[in-house]
């Protein structure tokens, strides 16, 4: 399962992948398009931000394009991104040309319509599709308008599409035009089929996947995407980036601004930012560069922030872990290492867990458990499962990244109700969760961007199998699948690869950290012993999650 | 008139949002539960030391009041009626009991040994926290004698924190009596984080907890799993008091945990406990979603009591001084103090904590309530002035002066110090807010003092419950203040001894906090067909609209089927708020460069208060001082209100506009010879312009500041009725002679002015009189008198459905825009319209009050007419205490008694269309042309 979750000590937000599917069917195949991709930020980001956090956005996630998103004009904003980026900048209210929609082309293989307004969208020709124009003239992937959003009156039950009436006037009828707007969070995807005559709504589809509605000749059908910020734990997710493939939109991430820069480093928020800046330091080199004494004298900062920076700085910059003070991994010292596990839902309001896979260091073998057959079915795979764990391998932990967060609790709670035989014994089970371990107690500072694992294991050299999928997107399958019952909808093999992909990555952040250099710890360091019980496991996750009440 | 705004309100009501204490709450569940009755105090007089002809012998001046001013009525008291613990209850539980089950308790313990779910309705202080405590040690048995290492779990929900504490040693202190190992533990926001939380929630049998905390830790259900599975009794003590949005919002958080114990196969039984309400049975089903059976027959005693209903005596010079002088701190109301007040009595403020100092000083141990906490501790010092001031009178200052304050400002141990002197018999009198209204043990008063009628029976009923437990006589004093609630009931002494009281009114039908609950319970369970059944969630048609609607937004994904996800923010749990509608609540923060120890600590606010209370400039009184609004930012999704610390001498008051556009009718119902509709429609309120109010004198320093406030539009439920053409015309005629002169617009010699003021009287007695007949608060509810009701209904199309205008989403920017749209529809009008007044529901998606006044509007009607008759003003355009309003929207103009008491009187029948033949015109259809003029 995907997880979402950031560097836990300061609740910063984090990261939110959030995918949104391959469009289908594509209207048009334009092939030899690979890999486009986009970046939208919104201006207060921009304004917020010092240009060195920018420098940085654009050098980890290297865009094709910044789109600076604006309902109205941030000339500031866009210069600002114009001046620290190395890309051509699309921030809509200022686009020139005599058409109200302009055209934009990102390298060779990407073309959006940019509307200025949604005014603009009545003003101009519209866009057409191919056999309207010029055979010469490409037609465009998207059309980029801020304005497209949606309101909710929940007195009458009803959420409306903005600016419906323009969009019916703008858009090709028949067919399927995609809409970008950063009005709209991330990962927003929504088919609407509009009247082309008079504006109003006829139907919206939820999962453009899944056997799309033919578009009525006298509709037009908007794919609106969002590309907004979206709220998380800490505040929002602001940074997205959009990721093109040959045939559309692929997926879409937000990251936290704060990822970047020298916020990355754990107990930089941008006061203390800004003292650094203040003192010449702006980037994580630049801190490196400084002694810890200069820095112990920042106001705010002091020897051990100082000395914790230092540290965290080298772990991000050499992109080696550190492991901090004494504290033992989680099942170091047992005979044998610990099965490396991880699951697959429908959700993260799961009403099944449909894929267990477990990988054994010890033989290096991997074993999965899929419900394949009758996604009604809850117990066969947790039986399966707990069958193969209790009776092959009754005295082995188990290992996950973030499990008390997720695997752990779901596990706990669907073995409760669909096999209770088996959950005094499942209880019992010792059970480890590297992350927590790692991030929460703070036994560890681990490179990358993120906590995610895919980030770290790839960050500490783990070459992954790239099966191009999260957690989000196999959820997504599995769900088609419930609906449909076809078991076409999956590629079997290639959401077990994902499951097992997940647990040898998970054992290889943990090779790695064993066998990290260990660097001296400073007084009130929690390095007590691992998360072996439910109950401190359970007591620190509630801390990490910076969510103390429930 | 528009919505109320009490300047005082900010002081208590943002309060009562903690929880922790004033909430308008009661209960009788003190000691009852414990076996030992006894008090501390060791005399065992069977009488109070003063009776009520006593006092008004003794009180200083009262000898010479207006007979009428003051009545005396002697309430009997009644026996108790008892049943054998042995019949009802096995011997384990019997046998450690001394005292025997009342009826009403063995009653719902044998219903609940039936499996029922059980309503306990009965009166103060009769003993229902023991049937539960009973069931809960049934349970706790019966899971012992399965031996399969099962447990038997409660969930106890009370309505404050402070409550929850109490409670928590009594339940456990009960146990041990009965000598059972059953551990009872307080789970709330003041509960110690991580592992004291993770040891109640694995291993208490008992959880206390409130509606606030069963909402968050829903979220987090699967750490709950053993509590919830093993789950065979949840309880909703002092039930009654989840009215209005507050009630909407435990309904369906108890509908989500119900959701989530089905999921851990729990299915418990309810017990609710209720002070005595009109509706018991139907409140509870509406509260928990299934069939309750109630028990309302009291079998436990009371003793005789005397009710002193006190009509403060005419204001002298010196003492109207001597208010406004007190006025500058802040405690009063605008009633009290505006300028438009008729206080030509000494207000209850002043009067009744001499009444408390004096009854002290006769050796009756006395508790006062107030309506705030300022005025808690500010009785006390008034109580202590009246010695000094009347030292002759009171020879020995010292005698029965032990008297202190008391509510949930103060600290838990400093509270816990005063009902321990209450109950040891130290103390000689308290003044309290209606936090010592629930049940805290502070043993038994040998008086009460009301100041002020607190706005409903059950709670009058409640407080008084505080003097003479089991067979004691008590002595029990209302104070009546300036309102129209308080003058009708000391003039109406019969209203308080009716048996009916007020319907509590809770209901699901608003969309808005169904649909914000839904997404919680999305991310609780995944959302399933289940959901949509007869006994799910909602009816089938009304998920799949809000489900439809959240995935439109991007909320929620997947489809009813295979399961419906939450796919928005994190914990949707943490943007309800229990007391409004809309989850886009405005943080209150502190002016920048302003030191953090003036931060005021004020809960977010709802929209609507913001619009009304906290416009930029407006002055506001929080815990005793003053703060000016400096900022105001609506921009979602983070709006917020600036406020820093000021000192100034006066308060701000908004003025109130209102219309109401595109009504449409969903039923309607003939009641005398008008015609009356309940339905939905947009309600539009314009806080468009502020004065300024001396507090010293009341006096407008400077008037009409522009507010710069959006408007506030809702859609929401209504009411309202048709006045006949007939009556309407008649009536025209017979009040064709007033005048308001001072009126503006041209309109103060209209022919129609008398009657209109007549709808508008009619429309403020009748919403004034609403919580006279239901649990509802006036503030929640607005009206608007008309000349043309056609004006503010939807138009018909063509096609023959009922739609809004062409424009009808575009909102009139101000109330001239408004009056505009109505003006310019009142022209298209074919027919002559129908003349009437509306009332709504002041909150978006309505709250089911206009609903209840629709079905018990004769009721309601009833009390208008009397309360407007019966005035002994004397003025045609009313008073304070009948038609006038002070929130009124057009200044109470124009009002017309006699024209209202006619229109009512068509209402209720009194009066036969026919009665008005001699007013009608000899040429019927040569009527002036109306003005389409409406009244809030």
């Amino acid at each position: 399962m995907g997880l979402r979750f950031r560097r836990a000590i300061h609740f910063h937000p984090g990261v939110q992948t959030v995918f949104i599917p391959a469009r289908l069917p594509p209207t048009t195949t334009m092939a030899g398009r690979t890999g486009a991709r986009v970046l939208a930020l919104p201006p207060e980001t921009v304004l917020k931000h010092p240009v060195a956090t920018l420098r940085d956005i654009d050098a980890t996630l290297d865009p094709d394009a910044v789109w600076v998103l604006g309902r109205s004009r941030e000339p500031t904003a866009a210069a600002r991104v114009r001046h620290t980026v190395d890309a051509p900048v699309i921030h809509p209210p200022l686009e020139t040309g005599d058409d109200p929609l302009s055209r934009r082309s990102i390298g060779d293989e990407l073309a959006f319509a940019v509307a200025r307004s949604a005014s603009a969208l009545r003003a101009g020709d519209g866009i057409r599709s191919a056999s309207d124009r010029n055979e010469d003239e490409r037609e465009v992937d998207a059309l980029i308008c801020d304005d497209i959003a949606t309101t909710t009156r929940p007195t009458a039950l009803e959420t409306s599409l903005d600016h419906a009436a323009e969009l019916a006037a703008a858009l090709p009828t028949g067919r399927t035009t995609t809409v970008l707007s950063g009005g709209l969070p991330a990962g927003y995807d929504e088919r609407w089929h509009v009247n082309a005559e008079t504006g109003t709504v006829r139907t919206v589809e939820h999962d453009p996947l899944l056997s799309p509605d033919s578009v009525a000749n006298d509709c037009v059908a908007v794919r609106v995407r969002g590309a907004g910020p979206v709220d998380g734990y800490g505040g929002p997710n602001a940074v997205v980036e959009l990721e093109f493939a040959a045939d559309g939109l692929v997926s879409s991430t937000a990251h936290a601004a704060s990822d970047f820069g020298l916020e990355a480093i754990s107990g930089i928020g941008p006061k203390t930012a800004g003292r650094l800046a203040e003192c010449g330091v702006t980037t994580r080199s630049e801190l490196l560069e400084t002694p810890v004494a200069a820095l112990a004298d920042i106001e705010g900062i002091g020897p051990k922030g100082a000395r914790r920076m230092h540290r965290y700085a080298t772990v991000l910059e050499t992109g080696e872990p550190r492991r901090v003070g004494d504290a033992s991994l989680p099942g170091e010292h047992w005979s044998t290492p610990p099965l490396c596990l991880d699951i697959e839902t429908d959700g993260l309001s799961p009403t099944i867990i449909w894929q267990i896979g477990v990988y054994d260091p010890s033989t290096d073998t991997y074993r999965a458990f899929v419900e394949r057959d009758d996604p009604a079915d809850r117990a066969s795979v947790l039986r399966a499962f707990c069958d193969w764990l209790l009776g092959v391998h009754p005295n082995r932990a188990l290992l996950t990244w973030n499990g008390w967060g997720f695997d752990y609790r779901h596990l706990g709670a669907f073995v409760a109700r669909h096999c209770p035989a088996y959950a005094a014994e499942w209880e019992s089970i010792p059970k480890f969760d590297l992350y927590l371990w790692a991030d929460g107690d703070d036994n560890a500072l681990l490179p990358g961007r993120t906590n995610e694992l895919d980030v770290v294991a790839a960050e500490l050299g783990y070459d992954g199998a790239a099966t191009g999928l999260d957690g989000a997107r196999t959820a997504a399958a599995y769900q088609r699948f419930m609906r449909t019952g076809d078991e076409s909808e999956l590629d079997w093999d290639r959401h077990e690869a994902y499951c097992e992909d997940d647990c040898r990555a998970l054992w290889h952040v943990y090779e790695r950290l064993r066998d990290a250099p260990q660097v001296s710890v400073s007084a009130g360091s929690s390095a007590s012993g691992t998360a072996s019980s439910s109950s401190t496991a359970e007591q620190a996750s509630g801390e990490q999650t910076g969510l103390g009440d429930f | 008139m528009g919505i109320d705004t009490d300047s005082d309100t900010d002081v208590e009501g943002d309060k009562d949002k903690d929880g922790d204490g004033d909430g308008d709450g009661s209960t009788d569940t003190d000691a009852d539960v414990d076996t030992d009755r006894s008090s501390g105090r060791t005399d065992d007089r069977q009488n109070v030391p003063i009776t009520g002809d006593e006092l008004l012998e003794t009180f200083p001046r009262a000898r010479s009041r207006e007979s009428d001013d003051v009545s005396i009525l002697e309430l009997p008291g009644r026996d108790a009626s008892a049943v054998p613990n042995a019949e009802v209850l096995r011997p384990e539980l019997a046998d450690p009991l001394d005292d025997d089950l009342y009826t009403h308790q063995a009653a719902a313990l044998r219903a609940l040994g039936r499996g029922e779910n059980v309503c306990v309705a009965t009166s103060t202080a009769s003993g229902k926290t023991r049937i539960y405590a009973l069931q809960i040690a049934r349970h706790y048995l019966d899971a012992r004698a399965r031996g399969d290492g099962t447990d038997a779990t409660a969930y106890v929900c009370y309505p404050t924190k402070a409550l929850s504490r109490d409670q928590e040693r009594e339940l456990n202190d009960f146990y041990d009596t009965l000598g059972l190992d059953i551990s009872v533990r307080v789970y709330d926001g003041d509960t110690e984080r991580g592992d004291t939380r993770r040891h109640i929630r694995e291993e208490a049998d008992v959880i206390i907890t409130n509606f606030a905390g069963v909402n968050t830790y829903l979220h987090d259900h699967d750490r709950w799993a053993r509590f919830l599975s093993a789950c065979e009794l949840v309880v909703v003590d002092e039930s009654h008091t989840y009215t209005g949005v507050h009630g909407m919002h435990v309904a369906w958080i108890v509908r989500r945990l119900k959701r989530v114990l089905e999921y851990y196969d729990a299915d418990p039984q309810f017990v609710l406990t209720s002070a005595t309400i009109g509706n018991p049975g139907a409140h509870s089903s509406s509260l928990v979603g299934e069939p309750v059976t109630v028990v309302d027959e009291d079998g436990s005693p009371t003793g005789p009591r005397e009710l002193v209903l006190w009509n403060p005596p005419p204001q002298a010079r010196e003492e109207s001084d001597e208010e406004h002088a007190s006025g500058s701190s802040g405690d009063e109301t605008p009633a009290d103090g505006g300028e438009d007040a008729i206080t030509d009595r000494v207000p209850a403020t002043v009067e009744a904590p001499k009444l408390l100092s004096h009854l002290a000083y006769h050796d009756a141990q006395t508790l006062l309530f107030t309506p705030s906490r300022k005025l808690a501790e500010l009785s006390v010092k008034r109580a202590s002035k009246h010695r000094r001031d009347r030292s002759r009178y009171y020879a020995n200052p010292d005698r029965g002066s032990a008297i202190e304050p008391y509510h949930a400002g103060h600290s838990r141990r400093n509270r816990h110090g005063t009902e321990h002197r209450l109950k040891t018999g130290l103390l000689d009198g308290v003044a309290s807010t209606n936090a010592l209204e629930l049940g805290i043990n502070v043993g038994e008063m040998d008086a009460t003092v009301q100041l002020g009628y607190p706005g409903q029976r059950q709670s009058f009923w409640q407080q008084l419950g505080r003097a003479g437990r089991g067979t004691k006589r008590a002595l029990s004093v209302l104070v009546a203040g300036h309102r129209t609630l308080d003058q009708y009931v000391v003039n109406n002494p019969d209203y308080l001894l009716e048996t009916d009281v007020e319907d509590a009114v809770v209901d699901t039908e608003n969309d808005a906090v169904f649909a914000r609950h839904l997404l919680c319970a999305a991310d609780e369970l995944a959302l399933d067909e289940s959901d949509g059944s007869a006994a799910g969630f909602a009816d089938r048609d009304r998920l799949e609209r809000a489900v439809e609607m959240w995935r439109r937004a991007g909320r929620l994904a997947g489809y009813l089927e295979t399961g419906v996800s939450y796919t928005g923010p994190p914990r949707p749990q943490g943007s309800i708020s229990l007391y409004a509608t809309t989850g886009e609540e405005y943080a209150v923060e502190l002016a920048e460069g302003v030191d953090e120890r003036h931060d005021p600590e004020m809960e977010p606010l709802a929209e609507e208060r913001v619009l009304r209370d906290f416009h930029e400039g407006a002055v506001r009184l929080h815990e005793g001082k003053q703060y000016e609004v400096c900022a105001v930012d609506h921009t979602t999704p983070r709006p917020s209100v600036t406020l820093r610390p000021t000192d100034v001498d006066y308060y701000t008051r908004t003025r109130t506009d209102v219309t109401v556009l595109d009504a449409v009718s969903e039923e309607s119902r003939d009641i005398g010879s008008v015609r009356l509709h309940f339905g939905r429609g947009r309600v539009l309120v314009y806080h468009g312009t502020y004065d300024k109010v001396a507090v010293h004198g009341g006096q407008k320093k400077e008037r009409m500041i522009p507010t710069e406030n959006p408007p506030l539009s809702m859609e929401t439920q209504l009411c309202w009725l048709e006045v006949p053409d007939r009556v309407e015309t008649a009536l025209v005629e017979k009040y064709r002679e007033f005048s308001v002169p001072e009126l503006d617009g041209g309109l103060a010699e209209t022919a129609h002015l008398g009657y209109a003021g007549g709808l508008h009287a009619a429309e403020h007695a009748t919403i004034g009189v609403a919580p006279l007949e239901l649990m509802v608060d006036k503030r929640d509810l607005g009206g608007l008198a008309t000349l043309s009701i056609d004006s503010h209904l939807a138009t018909a199309t063509e096609n023959g459905e009922t739609d809004a205008r062409e424009n009808a989403n575009a909102t009139p920017q101000n109330i001239a825009a408004a009056e505009a749209t109505v003006r310019e529809i009142a022209s298209e009008l074919e027919h002559e319209p129908a003349s009437g007044w509306f009332i709504y529901d002041g909150i978006d998606g309505g709250l089911g009050f206009s609903r209840a006044i629709y079905e018990n509007f004769e009721a309601v009607a009833a009390r208008a007419r009397d309360l407007i008759a019966d005035c002994d003003c004397g003025h045609i355009d009313g008073c304070p205490a009948c038609v006038m309003d002070d929130q009124c929207g057009n200044n109470n103009r124009p009002l017309h008694r006699d024209a209202a008491v006619d229109v009512l009187d068509q209402v209720l029948g009194n009066a036969d269309v026919d009665d008005l033949e001699p007013y009608l015109p000899d040429d019927e259809f040569g009527g002036d042309r109306r003005p389409p003029l409406f009244y809030a």
